[in-house]
């Protein structure tokens, strides 16, 4: 097929003055890239013989135009965060992600395999490990059955373990996939896959394209705001927040859960509110000078940070302090005012999707079950991870639920990659706590809310719970899935960068589960 | 007519002296018109039936497509020959036209022979095959006759000419036949680039095939698409292996050479069912050289089976069948046509606009291609009074989403919410509003979801909620409306706490 898309003219012969480019010369300057140089090279003619061409049989290069007409995500440089309607009627407004860091074990959790219980203890068949990478596994390690037991529950009569007593509760909200799959094997990296489409860094995640793509209605608090709790910051770092190659005005905004929720975002004793006013006033005043001399449009982005915080001093502090919440919330979350957990999180986070935040992203940290210690025991650290996150989690969905806002809100939990049904033998060495290795063959998330069948299970994996045998999903598929929920075509929401319409679902093809829509 | 006038010429007084040699030559016409003559018995009356024969039928029929393309050159060398040998530095050419020719009409009849081998050794039958037969024999005839014609007649003159032209034209529709029975029937125009596809105005033929049958019906639903993803490229109207068709019910319960397939409710004696659960590999095993049907699918033609096999069977009459169908549907992304937007929001665009600088973020379409309005009141919180809602009322009309949770409204705006007739989700939430308002809001017949969690709400409304005749969700915590109190059967289900 030809393919007729009209490309951006660059200006072959631009010469930059020196000093102060335009904003267009420096556009022009960040839009070219090596292929616009080898296109420069032979291509120009070749292409003006095609452009001609491609105008005499106009219907057609019009119809293949139209097809690829990219949306308009453009805004008032001083608003960059003002809301825009999505593509298409969505069925999501919110998203509240859940994300368990390290790869909760889902053969200890939603994954029941009886199976795999009856060879517990025997030698792993030379098949699962022919041509395999693992983490630490080496030699012939064990098979390991699930270390608690599994029953059905709900009217959806989905199997749980007894590990989530609170969650099990909600199992009829809950549309299960199974049958996720990545191709990393390493946290960082999974952990880019899963938040930003892409094992590499220097990607938008998420979060930075919901917010780039719908904006927020809430102009006195982030788009996109970011939670953590566990202890520590997941492996892939605050690249997982990042906005990547999307103005920074779109990156997630990590807030803390007590205390000030961003520091130093209270005025120093002596200034009040008005003296900070002029003072803003004033850097605002010499940010749009340099912004006239250099243009840069990186300056933007901080007159609006500088505003954006000046609003926030007062709806960002409301928003975030749960002291307000009365004792019977508390009670069904089991959250305490002035710690950082992830109860006090997701209390939080029903309060931010209550006031328009668009996309609210919450971390905990510590699900890592190797074995290789007591913290990271699937016996002894796991049974903690299960506890901090079940009764907030089911808190969490039936409050959206009760408020209306489960209707078009979307709750995602999952981590970056399973865990195998060997058990970890590092070393080669049978450890002293139990424990499994990585596996980015098979694993679970589950989905709540908007746009979704509830009380299903999408995908199979086998009797061991190690690959899948049915509705492979891959990352790329839920996020295409997710952006649909929204109310895009994931080909649609992009941004031109480096000579590519980049996307989140990058340039493999992405399908939309369409056996999980409602 | 040709036949009477070759022995007019030959044997009439007007020769003034009839060589010998002539005579045995017309003989050598008579001998190559002979096979011509059996393939044409032969294709009359051994037609393909569709029925696979193996062997050297089969063997020599797989040698058709090489050799077929020998005649074409050849006799489409002969006008270019003819043309060019006018000229007089080109006159020598006219020497070989004879040979030429020969050559032409003997490769003919060899293609023609190979050709009714390849069709009798299966998988073909129908209209393409008998066209594509009949030219090719007739194009072999005329390549004798124009043969005859120049070489024992010495006729240049018009019979000559009109049996070339003929036979060019031949070439081509018979080609053009031969490649729709090998590659399909649209395979000139089925990669043809979109924009000369427009400009000769050939339709997109791979969009246009819709079938007769019931999407209703199970069979329409749910069987024929398998069938249609795996079988009828070799058993469709194109190609009839084992003169099976499977492009349609009749076709399919007729069956093909070996008798029927499908045994009505006899899951055993099915062979279409054997055949597919065959393990790969197997001799009988369908569909041949291609990945087997899925397990959903295989259960999908059991059930089927099992049931009475029958084409009027409504999709909800089996039960547990695999859910959801054979081939997943597929998301398909909706174009918006800017155009088409514009003319939609043509009426409300300017208040909209206009409402849009006075409360900024809070109110805008609810997607790039509709018309319909959402209004979020709740980010501004206590700052958004009943007079501000006022100020929607030009608008008030394309509302379908409305949130008022937190804002001051009262009881005042009960009017104005009302007049949202196109209201579908309602939120109310921690707002002050009374029974008042919500007895007005009756009007509301396209209200799919209400949410008054944390009003001074009472169960005095249920009896006017339960008429909303499309609610399914009507949230109510933190009221005084209580789970198990008098709620009307027509909301039962529907109360969310």
């Amino acid at each position: 097929m030809f393919d007729f898309k009209p490309r951006p003219q660059i200006p072959l012969d631009l010469e930059i003055r020196s000093g102060s480019p335009t904003e267009v010369e420096l556009a022009i300057l960040q839009a070219r890239t090596r292929r616009h140089f080898l296109r420069s090279l032979g291509g120009g003619l070749g292409t003006l013989v095609l452009g001609t061409l491609a105008s005499r049989l106009a219907p057609s290069a019009k119809a293949a135009g139209a097809e690829t007409a990219a949306l308009d995500f453009s805004r008032d440089a001083r608003a960059p965060l003002s809301p825009l309607p999505p593509q298409f009627p969505a069925k999501v407004r919110r998203v509240i992600y859940l994300h368990m860091a390290g790869a909760p074990s889902q053969l200890e959790l939603f994954e029941h395999k009886p199976e795999l219980k009856r060879f517990d203890g025997q030698d792993c068949p030379a098949s699962f490990l022919a041509g395999k990478r693992f983490a630490f596994i080496s030699g012939v390690p064990k098979l390991l059955g699930s270390q608690y037991p599994f029953h059905q529950a709900g009217q959806s009569g989905q199997w749980v373990s007894d590990r989530l007593p609170y969650i099990e509760k909600r199992l009829d909200d809950i549309c299960f996939i199974k049958s996720m799959r990545t191709d990393q094997f390493n946290h960082a990296p999974a952990q880019l896959l899963v938040h930003t489409g892409n094992p590499r860094l220097g990607y938008p995640s998420f979060g930075s394209w919901v917010v780039y793509g719908l904006g927020t209605e809430n102009q006195n608090l982030p788009g996109f705001i970011v939670l953590l709790s566990g202890g520590k910051t997941p492996d892939g770092g605050k690249q997982l927040w990042s906005s990547g190659f999307l103005p920074s005005v779109y990156q997630g905004v990590q807030c803390r859960s007590h205390g000030e929720p961003v520091l130093y975002l209270d005025n120093p004793e002596g200034v009040s509110r008005s003296l900070r006013r002029s003072m803003l006033d004033t850097i605002d005043d010499i940010n749009q000078q340099t912004y006239a001399a250099f243009g840069n449009p990186e300056t933007v982005t901080r007159i609006a940070q500088y505003e954006m915080a000046f609003r926030m001093q007062m709806d960002a502090t409301d928003a975030m302090d749960i002291r307000k919440e009365p004792e019977a919330v508390h009670a069904q979350y089991g959250s305490k005012p002035g710690q950082a957990s992830f109860a006090n999180n997701c209390l939080v986070a029903r309060r931010l999707a209550e006031r328009g935040v668009r996309f609210i992203q919450l971390y905990h940290w510590g699900w890592d079950s190797h074995g290789a210690d007591a913290k990271e025991a699937l016996n002894l650290g796991f049974n903690d991870r299960c506890r901090e996150v079940d009764q907030p989690t089911a808190a969490l969905l039936s409050d959206l639920k009760s408020r209306g806002l489960l209707e078009d809100t979307l709750v995602v939990w999952g981590g970056e990659f399973g865990r195998t049904p060997m058990r970890e033998n590092r070393g080669g060495q049978e450890m002293k706590y139990v424990g499994r290795d990585h596996n980015p063959g098979a694993f679970t998330i589950w989905l709540a809310g908007g746009g979704i069948k509830s009380g299903i299970s999408h995908g199979e994996t086998d009797d061991m719970g190690y690959e899948i045998v049915k509705d492979p999903v891959e990352i790329r598929d839920l996020h295409a899935t997710l952006l649909y929920l929204l109310g895009f075509d994931h080909h649609k929401l992009n941004y031109r960068f480096q000579g590519l319409e980049q996307k989140l679902t990058s340039v493999k093809p992405a399908r939309v589960v369409s056996e999980i829509l409602a | 007519m040709n036949v009477l006038r070759i022995f007019d010429q030959s044997s009439g007084p007007s020769m003034t002296a009839p060589k010998p040699a002539g005579l045995n030559r017309f003989r050598l016409g008579s001998v190559m018109l002979a096979p011509i003559l059996v393939v044409t018995i032969l294709i009359a009356f051994l037609p393909p039936d569709g029925n696979e024969r193996a062997h050297w039928v089969q063997f020599l029929g797989r040698f058709h497509p090489l050799l077929v393309h020998f005649p074409i050159a050849l006799f489409l060398l002969v006008p270019i020959l003819e043309i060019v040998g006018r000229s007089a530095r080109f006159a020598y050419l006219h020497l070989s036209i004879n040979f030429v020719l020969a050559l032409a009409t003997l490769a003919a009849t060899t293609a023609a022979i190979l050709g009714w081998c390849l069709g009798r050794s299966g998988g073909y039958s129908g209209s393409l095959i008998t066209q594509h037969m009949c030219g090719g024999i007739l194009l072999t005839l005329i390549c004798w006759l124009c043969w005859l014609l120049r070489t024992e007649l010495r006729e240049f003159g018009v019979t000559y000419r009109i049996a070339l032209t003929l036979g060019v034209g031949l070439v081509a529709w018979t080609g053009y036949r031969g490649g729709q029975l090998s590659l399909g029937r649209n395979h000139l125009t089925e990669h043809m680039p979109n924009g000369l596809r427009h400009l000769l105005g050939v339709e997109d033929s791979s969009a246009a095939s819709a079938s007769s049958v019931d999407p209703n019906t199970f069979y329409g639903a749910r069987i024929q698409p398998i069938f249609t993803a795996h079988c009828i490229s070799c058993h469709g109207a194109d190609k009839q292996k084992g003169n099976l068709r499977l492009d349609s019910y009749r076709a399919l319960m007729r069956g093909g050479k070996d008798g029927i397939v499908i045994q009505t409710g006899n899951i055993q004696g099915s062979d279409l069912f054997r055949r597919i659960t065959l393990p790969v590999g197997q001799d009988d095993f369908m569909p041949k050289g291609k990945p087997p049907l899925t397990a959903d699918e295989m259960k999908t033609i059991e059930l089927w089976i099992g049931a009475g096999a029958s084409d009027r069977l409504a999709i909800s009459a089996i039960k547990g069948a695999p859910s959801g169908s054979a081939v997943p549907a597929e998301v398909k992304f909706e174009e918006v046509d800017p155009a088409a937007v514009a003319r939609l929001r043509s009426a409300i665009a300017p208040a909209v606009a206009e409402l849009q600088k006075q409360f900024p973020n809070i109110l805008d379409y609810d997607s790039r291609g509709a018309a319909d309005l959402r209004l979020n009141a709740s980010i501004l919180g206590g700052k958004f009074g009943d007079r501000d809602l006022e100020a929607f009322a030009p608008v008030a009309g394309h509302i379908i989403v409305a949130d008022f949770s937190r804002t001051a409204i009262t009881d005042h705006s009960a009017a104005d919410i009302a007049a949202m007739k196109q209201l579908r989700v309602l939120r109310l939430t921690a707002t002050r509003l009374t029974d008042a308002t919500l007895l007005r809001l009756e009007s509301l017949n396209q209200l799919e979801s209400l949410d008054v969690y944390g009003t001074p709400i009472t169960p005095a409304v249920l009896p006017t909620i339960a008429k909303l005749p499309k609610l399914a969700h009507f949230y109510a915590g933190q009221t005084s409306i209580r789970p198990g109190g008098s709620v009307p059967a027509s909301l039962l289900g529907k109360l969310v706490f």
